[in-house]
């Protein structure tokens, strides 16, 4: 068996926060990210056969990611008129690069801090594939969606003493899980 | 441990109740019992450093996540694409 399978059943539910959060952060548009993140799905679907089980299917999904990402700049510039990043990059692959740098290093436009936020940011998602789906969906909920417990419980009918298990569960998980790179 | 289980929580239920403390839902009895249990225990009170840093890395990372209706839209665009495939 390969080392890598891929089974797009369940990326939406593995890959969907991850590649949002990579996307939000570089295009800042709710709508937009989006867009991009469900094209790179489509995307995926259509290019399973390229899949070679070398790389991870979330690298794969990163990788097709920024193309996207990268596509969506060249629009916009080229919606713009902006000639004058065809004058000084007339090479289509430095034209690539140079996009590439600009729109998936944020760092151009932000501190530095903003970076290494957003670098932890997908460690932590990334930490959150190690949960089951009942612990990642009442993690999410209460921690970073700040629902009331009551909400919680209501919607998913658990009681409060279950819930704070469940969180408390997944919260070792992730401390366990960041604690090599991050503490 | 049967000390500590006699001031009111055991090491499972400290643990429990320093996560519900990271949101801050703990009651004042249970806030009281867990610093009691905290003063006590060793690995407990280490526990609750790192569930604390925990706390302040998500609170730092800013994470933006998609809402299940939103996941929904990109299961629905998936299985269109996938259905017009298969009738070709
Ligand atoms: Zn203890």
């Amino acid at each position: 068996m390969a080392e890598n399978s891929i089974d797009p059943e369940k990326w939406v539910d593995r890959y969907a926060d991850y590649l949002f959060n990579y996307t939000i952060v570089r295009v800042n548009d709710r709508e937009v990210a989006n867009d991009i993140v469900s094209e790179t799905f489509l995307a995926g679907l259509n290019s399973m056969k390229n899949f070679k089980g070398e790389a991870t299917e979330r690298t794969w999904l990163i990788s097709i990611l920024k193309r996207k990402i990268i596509d969506h700049y060249r629009r916009i510039n080229s919606n713009k008129g902006q000639a004058e990043v065809k004058m000084n990059f007339p090479d289509s692959e430095n034209e690539g690069e140079w996009l590439e740098e600009k729109v998936l290093d944020p760092s151009h436009r932000n501190a530095e801090d903003q970076m290494e936020n957003q670098e932890l940011g997908l460690a932590i998602l990334k930490c959150m594939e190690q949960l089951n789906e009942k612990q990642a969906r009442i993690f999410k909920m209460k921690t970073i969606e700040g629902l009331d417990t009551e909400t919680i419980c209501n919607e998913l009918n658990i009681s409060p003493s279950n819930l704070w298990v469940i969180i408390h569960r997944a919260r070792t998980t992730l401390a366990q899980c960041l604690e090599k790179n991050w503490f | 441990m049967n000390l500590k289980s006699l001031l009111g929580l055991n090491c499972d239920e400290a643990a429990t109740a320093c996560s519900k403390a990271q949101y801050k839902e703990t009651s004042l009895r249970e806030k009281l019992k867990l610093r009691l249990h905290l003063f006590f225990c060793k690995p407990c009170k280490e526990y609750s450093k790192k569930n604390q840093k925990l706390s302040l890395l998500i609170k730092k990372a800013k994470i933006q996540t998609c809402s299940e209706v939103e996941k929904e839209a990109y299961r629905q665009r998936m299985n269109n694409a996938g259905s017009h495939a298969s009738k070709r």
